[in-house]
């Protein structure tokens, strides 16, 4: 009995002995890649990507676009973070300083994009504010302005588009114009369609958490397929491309653009949800408007 | 040549043409018969789960186009007298192929039509009427009641059209309103048909030889 306790205790101190290598080895391996510091503000930072000098909602303005910065390493020398906005997911390498009283970020896009420019960013309180500068100052919009807070992307297969008014509001005044030019039987061009064409139906349908039926969708217009499908990818985050999308879900609260491709996470309800909403959108888009069936 | 045909008939025979053109169209997009393409695509849980649909439902897409035909030659009258044989034989084929398989097939599938029990009551009363016309017009020639057979076959030629009448509807109420396509069905299952029996019985009133 003696023996076999004092073979364990031989055997529980070698390993031991071999933890604490392993730990002074990774401690050597961090110290030559730079120390990591102010871990603490690593992940998203999201909030609306303003026009400087476009308070007023007048003329050529669509809708408020959502920014997510994603910070990724901050070292005494670099920082690797990430812009997502408007669909544009693209990689930032800047620098943080700390004073003692104010951290402050320059982080530049790449600039092999039409859109790259360079945020100048402050940490104030919980809150990142700053400015985006565009290279090309030729463009409408060059001069940017936004205030970030952290939020922590989590997929929720129960999030709905919210149907509180300010969602449909937005829609309504801008859009109203457009009403005339579209009476050609074109449903899914422009925004105010969403207020004009969706049914009250995707605010009830779920196509994340449900297995959806035929008889479901069957009174359902393309806009509204169109949007069920795609609440899907805005539950996993996905950074719309297309104009259309992006006036939906990035006004929703709950909505952070996360990643540019979300096909590898989507569930099993979910991707057989989409095969069905594509049958029914294909159909509509075959037949609603035309001479068949 | 002025007798063969008035300028008036000439153009509604193109028109009925063009349309016939269009349901051949929809009909050869159903060939090769497939389990899901077009209409089918969003009839799966009946595909699946009501056994027979399928054969019943390419029954009725194959078989109905042949019942338009007779919108060319049957209500001829240069046809009627100068060819009655051929009158005679394609009057075989309509009345066939409506009693034995379009007719029958579009009261089925009608029973699981879109659109709810308003749809469906519509689609398996036009069926049912279907077949009573046209039955009734064929037992009446073969007691030579020539007036009675030309009555019931507007009335049964009527609701053949309204394969046409009915896809003809829903584009002019799409164009006009954009209503959600369940709406849009139940409406055109009652004015596909009902408007061109009302069309029928004026004809019947007005047009034909007393």
């Amino acid at each position: 009995m003696k023996n076999i306790l004092l073979c364990s205790l031989i055997c529980l101190s070698l390993f031991a002995c071999k933890d604490t290598k392993k730990k002074n080895n990774t401690e050597k391996n961090t110290a030559v890649a730079q120390a990591e510091i102010h871990q603490e503000l690593y992940g998203s930072w999201v909030g609306d990507f303003l026009d400087v000098g476009s308070e007023e909602y007048e003329g050529d303005y669509d809708y408020i676009k959502k920014l997510n910065i994603i910070i990724k390493k901050i070292t005494k020398d670099t920082v690797i973070a990430q812009s997502i906005v408007s669909g544009n997911n693209r990689p930032l390498f800047g620098k943080m300083s700390d004073d003692g009283s104010k951290i402050t970020f320059v982080l530049d896009e790449p600039g092999t994009h039409k859109y790259d420019g360079r945020f100048e960013i402050e940490l104030v309180g919980d809150t990142l504010k700053g400015k985006w500068n565009a290279y090309k100052s030729e463009l409408k919009w060059p001069e940017k302005e936004y205030k970030l807070i952290k939020r922590q992307f989590v997929y929720n297969p129960n999030l709905m588009l919210p149907t509180e008014a300010s969602y449909v509001d937005w829609n309504d005044h801008k859009f109203v114009e457009k009403l005339d030019t579209l009476e050609d039987g074109k449903v899914d061009t422009a925004a105010m369609d969403f207020y004009r064409s969706a049914s009250d139906q995707i605010f009830k349908l779920n196509a994340s958490a449900h297995l959806l039926k035929e008889q479901d969708l069957k009174n359902l217009r393309k806009l509204d397929l169109q949007i069920l499908k795609n609440t899907i990818f805005a539950r996993h985050g996905y950074a719309f491309k297309k104009d259309t999308y992006r006036q939906f879900f990035d006004p929703v609260e709950w909505y952070i653009p996360i990643s540019s491709n979300v096909d590898d996470q989507l569930t099993s309800i979910e991707n057989k949800n989409i095969k069905l909403i594509d049958r029914f959108t294909k159909y509509a888009e075959d037949n609603y408007d035309t001479f068949g069936r | 040549m002025r007798y063969l045909i008035s300028y008036k008939r000439l153009i509604w025979l193109l028109v009925f043409a063009c349309f016939f053109w269009l349901m051949l169209r929809i009909t050869i997009r159903y060939i090769p018969a497939q389990s899901d393409v077009s209409f089918l695509q969003i009839k799966q849980t009946e595909v699946t789960g009501v056994k027979g649909y399928l054969l019943v439902f390419y029954i009725h897409v194959y078989s109905a186009i042949f019942t338009l035909l007779a919108g060319f030659t049957q209500f001829n009258r240069h046809i009627l007298a100068k060819y009655p044989k051929l009158h005679r034989s394609l009057g075989y084929l309509y009345t066939g192929t409506v009693l034995v398989l379009a007719a029958p097939s579009g009261m089925f599938i009608g029973w699981f039509a879109n659109g709810g029990l308003t749809a469906k009551i519509s689609f398996v009363l036009l069926g049912l009427l279907w077949f009573w016309f046209t039955l009734k017009s064929i037992l009446l020639i073969l007691k030579g009641d020539v007036k009675g057979h030309q009555r019931f076959m507007y009335r049964s030629f009527a609701l053949a059209t309204s394969a046409i009448t009915l896809r003809l509807w829903k584009v002019i109420l799409v164009y006009l309103f954009h209503p959600a396509p369940m709406d849009v069905y139940q409406i055109i299952a009652w004015l596909g048909w009902i408007p061109n029996l009302l069309i029928a019985e004026w004809i019947i009133k007005n047009k034909t030889t007393q």
